[in-house]
């Protein structure tokens, strides 16, 4: 029944993930511009936006299409919610990304903290990880899955929190101060990127439980998942 | 400004919590169907339904052909009652009357609930007449004209007939003649008003009128509609039964599979048929 229907779903999924594959790479790039003070790779991740932008649009007009001629109900319609807001996610990780990027480039004649730098590589890497499990939770309908990423967020920002107690030690230095403000951006940046994969985290439980819910609540932190 | 001060300790969750628990607001049930089971000759077609009709709401019911849905919509007024193979199982109440007890009238029965088909069948006589029919036979011929000036105002009709109430209903479009099918009815003040299919042969545009109607009906009286048309059940009412098929060795025969709030029919059914059916992988 509604074969094309399925298809299309299914096609828009696959964009999807396709669209998430390509956010880590953008920010994989942006980390290693950031580390190793590359210029050049900073404006390939610049320019890489444009087709993480690409995949944006695909998926929303086909949304917009398919709420128009399918009216999907049910799991469908709770799949087709959350790709909508799972795309938006998907998005704002690429400009952050990006903004990592263009940070990069303003400082890349500052020589960097060692420490500092670690730190943020750490974040990285903490952020690609959740990515990787919002997604993988997304397409394997895994509940659990998508719950453990309130913990791995907790990681980043306890990474974060390191980050500041460095930032505090070397931010009166000679000749570093800008180079450490604009990396507390970089730094606030990863922490966002987790909070997004957080909440495609929340839309694979709405697709899966049908129930809204925010695994953390900043006003009521003691209700956590 | 208290409101102001206690809003951000309510979170989204609860707000939904809270949401949920006021549209459950208790409502008087019309109908209380107890273990019903309908059949024609030996043939079931309808088995176990269990279901309360609540007042001033729209119930929907769906489901696949043969699933037994126009049996069940007719049985609340017996309908059935002309066919003479009919015989039917279990307890339809209404307001704790029950409906095929000792000495209730089927006429009277019918004036309480009255019904729409699926075709317009106007009588070959003028719009007036089609109207006023009911109540002369009931007797109510007081006040006859303001009283078809009312059914038909009430069915959304009146500004397009009332210079014509003479001429024949025959000359009606699609969608007026279903109109003055629901003026017919509502013209002896039922309480409940049963429509099968009434829309699935009009146009969009008759479809879209005869929707709107029913929802400023259903302040005064009680809707219960069959329809095929599962966005139509989405868009015009509260509740929604769906049916589906069954079997044994005796047979197919139409169940009640789940009836719950509309949005959560169309949004997060309970049952895989419910979800199946209405994602359109049914069968």
């Amino acid at each position: 029944m509604r074969v094309s229907f399925q298809e299309e779903l299914d096609q828009l999924e696959a964009t999807l993930q396709e669209e998430g594959s390509l956010v880590l790479r953008v920010l994989r790039g942006s980390l290693n511009a950031l580390a190793q003070r590359d210029v050049e790779l900073a404006d390939d991740v610049i320019a890489f936006d444009d087709d993480v932008d690409e995949h944006y649009l695909q998926i929303e007009e086909g949304i917009q299409s398919l709420l128009a001629r399918q009216t999907p109900v049910a799991t469908d319609l709770r799949l087709v919610l959350a790709m909508l807001h799972t795309n938006l996610h998907l998005e704002r990780m690429a400009d952050y990304s990006v903004t990592i990027a263009k940070l990069t480039k303003l400082v890349a004649d500052v020589e960097p903290d060692p420490l500092l730098l670690q730190s943020l590589e750490e974040m990285g890497e903490r952020a690609e990880e959740m990515i990787r499990v919002a997604l993988d939770a997304f397409a394997n309908r895994d509940l659990q899955a998508a719950e453990s990423l309130v913990d791995l967020d907790e990681l980043i920002d306890r990474s974060n929190r390191r980050f500041v107690d460095r930032v505090i030690e070397i931010v009166g230095e000679a000749g570093m101060r800008e180079w450490v403000l604009r990396m507390v951006l970089v730094s606030r940046t990863l922490e966002r990127i987790g909070d997004h994969a957080v909440d495609i985290g929340e839309q694979v439980a709405y697709l899966l439980t049908a129930e809204f819910r925010e695994f953390t609540d900043a006003s009521h932190p003691e209700q956590h998942a | 400004m208290s409101e102001m001060v206690t809003m951000p300790t309510m979170r989204p969750v609860d707000v939904a919590a809270r949401r949920d628990a006021e549209s459950q607001t208790t409502r008087e049930t019309v109908f209380d169907i107890q273990g019903l089971q309908a059949s024609y000759g030996s043939n079931v077609a309808v088995k176990g339904v269990d279901l309360e009709i609540y007042q001033n709401l729209i119930t929907a019911v769906i489901g696949p052909s043969g699933c037994g849905k126009s049996t069940f919509i007719r049985c609340l007024n017996r309908m059935n009652d002309e066919v003479p193979s009919f015989r039917h199982e279990g307890k339809i109440l209404y307001h704790g009357i029950d409906l095929y007890g000792d000495g209730v009238e089927p006429v009277e029965v019918r004036r309480r609930i009255g019904m729409v088909f699926q075709k317009a069948n106007p009588f070959p006589k003028s719009i007036y007449d089609n109207v006023a029919w009911a109540p002369r036979v009931l007797g109510l011929k007081k006040n006859l004209d303001e009283r078809v000036e009312k059914a038909l105002q009430g069915a959304a009709l009146w500004d397009e007939v009332k210079d014509r109430l003479k001429r024949s209903a025959l000359g009606l479009s699609g969608g007026q003649q279903q109109r003055l099918c629901i003026a017919r009815a509502i013209a002896v003040e039922p309480e409940v008003l049963l429509l099968d299919e009434p829309a699935s042969a009009l146009d969009p545009i008759a479809t879209q009128r005869i929707e709107e109607l029913m929802h400023g009906l259903k302040e005064e009286y009680t809707i219960v509609i069959v329809t095929h048309n599962m966005q139509q059940a989405a868009r015009v009412a509260d509740r929604t039964a769906f049916f589906s098929i069954d079997s044994d060795e005796s047979g197919r025969y139409g169940v009640l599979v789940e009836y719950d709030e509309t949005p959560k029919i169309f949004t997060a059914p309970s049952d895989k048929r419910t979800e199946d059916y209405v994602t359109g992988r049914f069968g």
